[in-house]
């Protein structure tokens, strides 16, 4: 199978949630009925929920912004876009997930979830640079978290049928298929935009520098969408990858070095020490001498501390 | 302290009457670590050594996926309990002896002499050549002991401070790219305690022949006999010798 993608085309969405609402039937995720769940207070945005959360692995974003010169006679221009995982190839929460609860699939290229090894850690969280997985589980410090996040519906694609959000959509703004297929229709789409006077629009996904499995196709730019343009992988990411061998490698060393240190030392004996506070003698009680005088300090060079008993049998 | 030194004849006779009368007086010993500090170094290296091995199972994917999910999840929420225990018996014995972490804290600072540089040059050579090589005498940390004490506190504030803000991270607060941060950190941690650690368990509990019975000072009654209180720290076990105040005899 080649790599899969899935296109958003955000000049033919229509904003009709049909995408969040089949992502949840065929998840079976809740849906909260409060007036624009998860909200602390009613914002006014058409936006709902007012970002991905614990049970919600897509929404459309309803990005505000000022109206095209064209469209001046309208009070706001709206710019939608899709936010969900992003499906990036090498996908960094994949790289820093301890305990395989994230994989990329070979096949298609999707990252996806096995809820039953994920325990919750938060590592993808801090190293998606789109700011994507959501735990759901419950509050408190003792929560039992797991993740969720789109997988592309990778159930539905290996059975040979289209992710549920883009089987849903009516207006054909989703598209699934094989990614550098893809790829050129989405180029094709923002050239045929900008001919058309839309000089911002974009694709988002393609570039070389961060592939991502998602491609989107962004009428106003980037930035009018809530997409992120350059998507930066947090240094952490590496810094915490390189973390395991790094310490596997010293805490090894350290072990070998004590076993060396354990099996040079075998056999070490020494005399019985007392101290004569009368007349400030420190004595070999085993032979018998004084060993030292007073209480100054040591009068020896580091070179003669090393040498002074080598060559002697058994040491000192 | 291999070599002799000469002594005045009155001084040989007194040595010689000292030895006669240890001899049936029994064995001194310094009185060095409390029964509080014993305890909370005890009930620290317990949540210590049960955090490494519950972080493992969360850190290394092969040992978790021996015991599957649930059983790791048990263990890391057992992680979270017992880190709390890492973090509040160690604060709650501070607050109970404050005189005792200044003391701490005053030894572990303390300005390095002659003997204390010439002891750290020494340390790496005679870890591998203690049947050949004496050490300068010491005061009552060791400089390398204050280097490696040192260590392990800044890596256990580490660990527990980079703990705590883990677990408050998406319950109470959020703290979005940081906590990419916190965790290196917290796997900064983890490797000064391992190596550290490691170093201070195989010296500390007497594994290393020229440290037997060094075990004691910690897990025993806290305190060491007078010859090891020479050989281990000189200057400091002549002062407690002629003071007399924390000498006990068995």
């Amino acid at each position: 199978m080649s790599e899969k993608a899935i296109l958003f085309d955000s000049s033919k969405c229509t904003a009709c949630k049909g995408c969040q609402v089949a992502c949840k039937c065929w998840n079976e995720l809740p849906s909260p009925t409060e007036l624009n769940a998860c909200a602390a207070n009613f914002t006014g945005t058409y936006q709902n929920p007012p970002d991905i959360n614990g049970i919600t692995r897509l929404i459309i974003s309803f990005n505000e912004t000022e109206p095209a010169a064209a469209l001046a006679t309208k009070p706001i221009g709206w710019a939608f876009g899709r936010r969900s995982c992003q499906h990036c190839d090498n996908a960094p929460c994949v790289a820093v997930c301890p305990h395989g609860a994230l994989t990329q699939d070979p096949d298609t290229g999707f990252v996806n979830v096995d809820q039953a090894q994920c325990v919750g850690c938060g590592y993808c969280s801090s190293a998606c640079p789109f700011d994507v997985p959501r735990y759901d589980g419950g509050d408190g410090p003792l929560a039992q978290l797991h993740l969720e996040k789109c997988t592309g519906c990778l159930d539905r694609v290996r059975h040979g049928m289209e992710p549920a959000c883009v089987a849903t959509c009516q207006p054909d703004a989703l598209t699934f298929g094989d990614r550098d297929e893809l790829v050129a229709t989405a180029r094709e789409k923002v050239a045929w935009l900008r001919e058309r006077g839309y000089e911002n629009a974009c694709v988002a996904g393609d570039s070389e520098d961060y592939p991502t499995h998602v491609l989107h196709v962004l009428k106003y730019g980037c930035e009018a969408h809530g997409m992120v343009e350059h998507p930066q992988v947090p240094a952490t990411v590496e810094m915490t990858r390189v973390m395991k061998p790094i310490t596997g490698a010293l805490s090894g060393l350290t072990v070998v070095g004590l076993a060396a240190m354990f099996g040079l030392a075998a056999g070490y004996k020494r005399s019985k020490l007392a101290y004569n506070p009368e007349t400030g003698d420190t004595i070999d009680v085993d032979k018998g001498v004084v060993v030292k005088q007073g209480d100054g300090q040591d009068e020896m060079s580091v070179m003669e501390h090393i040498t002074e008993n080598i060559g002697r049998k058994g040491g000192r | 302290m291999s070599k002799g030194v000469s002594v005045s004849p009155q001084d040989w006779a007194s040595d010689q009457d000292f030895l006669r009368r240890e001899a049936v007086a029994g064995e001194r010993r310094i009185k060095r670590h409390s029964r509080q500090t014993r305890w909370t170094h005890g009930i620290t290296i317990v949540c210590c050594l049960l955090l490494c091995v519950s972080g493992l199972f969360v850190f290394v994917p092969a040992l978790g996926q021996v015991l599957g999910a649930q059983a790791v999840f048990t263990i890391r929420m057992s992680h979270r309990v017992i880190g709390a225990v890492f973090v509040l018996v160690p604060l709650i014995s501070a607050i109970m002896a404050p005189k005792g972490v200044a003391h701490v804290f005053k030894n572990l600072f303390a300005k390095w002499n002659s003997d204390d540089k010439k002891w750290m040059l020494l340390f790496f050579p005679y870890l591998f050549m203690a049947k050949w090589i004496h050490m300068p005498d010491q005061d009552e940390v060791k400089s390398g002991q204050r280097f490696a004490d040192g260590m392990l506190w800044v890596a256990g504030a580490l660990m527990g401070v980079t703990g705590v803000l883990l677990v408050l991270n998406g319950w109470l607060v959020d703290f979005g790219g940081a906590s990419g941060v916190i965790l290196w950190l917290h796997d900064l941690g983890f490797l000064l305690i391992a190596v550290f650690g490691l170093a201070h368990i195989f010296l500390g509990a007497g594994i290393f022949q020229p440290y037997r019975g060094t075990i004691r000072l910690m897990f025993g009654d806290g305190t060491v006999s007078e010859s090891d209180a020479l050989y281990h720290w000189g200057h400091w076990a002549r002062k407690e010798l002629e003071s007399g105040k924390n000498v006990i005899r068995k």
